[in-house]
């Protein structure tokens, strides 16, 4: 069955030919598989139904065919839910935050091209984490004490300078900046 | 909770600390397997704050009176953590389960779930990113090993707002322009730094307003950059200001000086007399000190000074100096007080 547009409105007082209790507020030509067609009088909640409303109705602003289309697509937003946190795309673009890193898998089509948006570019190419913690936590504390080092050397501190440098030398890092 | 004494970062010691109070580099990573702060139970908060804890504790710099928990803290203390630059507004708001931990001298932070479950920063006096971007990095390294983050190759660190994702990198510089606003240019400069992809912002970041001619500078894009080409990128537009408000200064000095000694001396003899000192006036006044005595029109206290009363003054730290909440008035009574003591010691 495919709607067309037919203008003008009915008479006010004839009655929704689908209900039969509200009064007819649009009338539509409803062509049927056989290729038939004939009109069709509706009230709005039928027509909003069936719809046909916001493409059909005579009365339909621009505005009314938008709000329609906005229903569609959070209808859509709806239903794309992260199987990891249960958040729907329409949560993330109520609150402008994802539920958990499983949302980007989840929702990828659609943040693709917001990512794109945001930052031109969709590919990380940074720094990636460390899996050593041992290594990692060793690489602190030297970094820190190399800072100690440097600030013992500007203070002119030598003693504590060369204090420092053994502390270095015994966590497992050179001395590369003395 | 915290010393009195304020973070090492603001006492003037780095390059161009003239004119850049402050750089600061933050991280934002997450805890893979655990969905992000805004949606996880309040047990699962508590968990991650201990696993943070957990991790932090194989650090020579952890203290336990250095973790602190947001819900032992009272709102005058969190404010104070905001406005020391420590914790986000962010943090200060909503029923989350958050933590702070503040490393010596209040130059390496860690705040767990704010946005993210964590946000590392490093805080440095000046222009100055590089020693503090390593610094940083082996921290995150160490914290990251210990943990286990959420990335994707593609994607890089997942983070809970897209605009964070990637190196999960925001880089700012703390930026005093009184030259470039009173000659009017200020605008135009700020309207360059948007241009070339910055963000600016007033002196406690997103929302906030702008106060004595203090800007927030900071890099938007975090995805498809190395964490060093951001850190050049702001590093150079940073420097590129700075020597557009020493031109202004200059300018200001040459052609103007009688004006803007009036305007230096006035501001001197306000906050040496007042007795009662609203927090926007304080900051407004010290701004124009600062210029004084940074181009050395007035001898005056240090720029370190300076910078630790323009935190001092902020309600909350000042209610947090004193011990006791004070209403609105009281409070500009004592801050006229603490700064008049502080000026003359300085």
């Amino acid at each position: 069955m495919t709607p067309a547009p037919r203008a003008p409105d009915p008479d006010p007082k004839t009655l929704c030919d689908n209900c039969h209790a509200k009064p007819a507020e649009v009338k539509v030509t409803e062509v049927d598989k056989h290729g038939k067609s004939a009109p069709v009088n509706l009230c709005a909640d039928c027509a909003r139904e069936r719809g046909v409303l916001a493409h059909d109705a005579a009365k339909a602003t621009v505005a009314e065919i938008l709000l329609e289309l906005k229903d569609k697509v959070q209808d859509a937003d709806r239903q794309l839910v992260c199987p990891g946190c249960h958040l729907t795309y329409a949560d993330f673009k109520a609150l402008g935050r994802l539920g958990c890193a499983e949302c980007y898998t989840a929702f990828a089509e659609r943040l693709l091209p917001l990512i794109k948006r945001i930052h031109g570019a969709a590919q990380h190419t940074g720094r990636a984490p460390r899996a050593d913690g041992q290594t990692a936590t060793q690489g602190f504390e030297i970094q820190r004490l190399r800072r100690e080092l440097r600030a013992a050397i500007a203070a002119e501190d030598y003693e504590q300078a060369a204090a420092v440098r053994d502390r270095i030398r015994q966590a497992g890092g050179e001395d590369r900046d003395a | 909770m915290l010393d009195k004494t304020l973070g090492k970062w603001l006492d003037a010691t780095g390059p161009n600390a003239d004119i850049v109070i402050s750089s600061r580099i933050r991280l934002a990573r997450n805890l893979a397997g655990v969905n992000f702060p805004g949606r996880t139970l309040p047990a699962d908060q508590e968990l991650v704050i201990d696993r943070a804890e957990q991790a932090l504790r194989g650090l020579s710099i952890y203290a336990p009176e250095r973790f602190l928990r947001r819900k032992r803290l009272s709102e005058i203390q969190t404010g104070c953590l905001v406005e020391r630059h420590l914790a986000s507004l962010e943090f200060a708001a909503g029923k989350t389960s958050r933590a702070l931990f503040v490393g010596p001298g209040e130059t390496l932070s860690v705040m767990v779930n704010e946005e993210d479950h964590l946000r590392l920063q490093v805080l440095a006096s000046g222009l100055d990113f590089n020693a503090s971007l390593t610094e940083l990095q082996s921290l995150d390294d160490a914290l990251g090993a210990e943990l286990g983050y959420a990335f994707s190759p593609q994607y890089g660190f997942l983070t809970a707002c897209p605009t964070n994702l990637g190196t999960g990198m925001r880089a700012s510089v703390l930026i005093h322009l009184p030259g470039l606003a009173l000659t009017k240019e200020i605008e135009k400069i700020l309207r360059g730094a948007l241009q070339v992809g910055l963000a600016v912002r007033g002196l406690y970041g997103e929302g906030s307003e702008t106060r004595g001619n203090l800007f927030q500078i900071s890099n938007q894009v975090t995805l498809g950059k190395s964490e060093e080409e951001i850190i050049e990128v702001l590093g150079r537009i940073a420097n590129e200001v700075v020597g557009f408000e020493r031109k202004a200064r200059a300018y200001l000095l040459e052609k103007l000086r009688l004006e803007i000694e009036d305007k230096v001396f006035r501001a001197d003899a306000i906050l040496r007399s007042a007795r009662l000192l609203g927090s926007t006036e304080a900051t407004n006044l010290l701004g124009v000190l600062r210029l004084g005595v940074t181009t050395g029109l007035i001898p005056g206290p240090g720029i370190k000074s300076i910078n630790e009363l323009m935190i001092l003054c902020r309600p909350a730290c000042l209610q947090d100096y004193y011990d006791r909440e004070l209403p609105p008035r009281e409070r500009d009574a004592v801050r006229a007080e603490l700064v008049r003591a502080k000026l003359a010691i300085a």
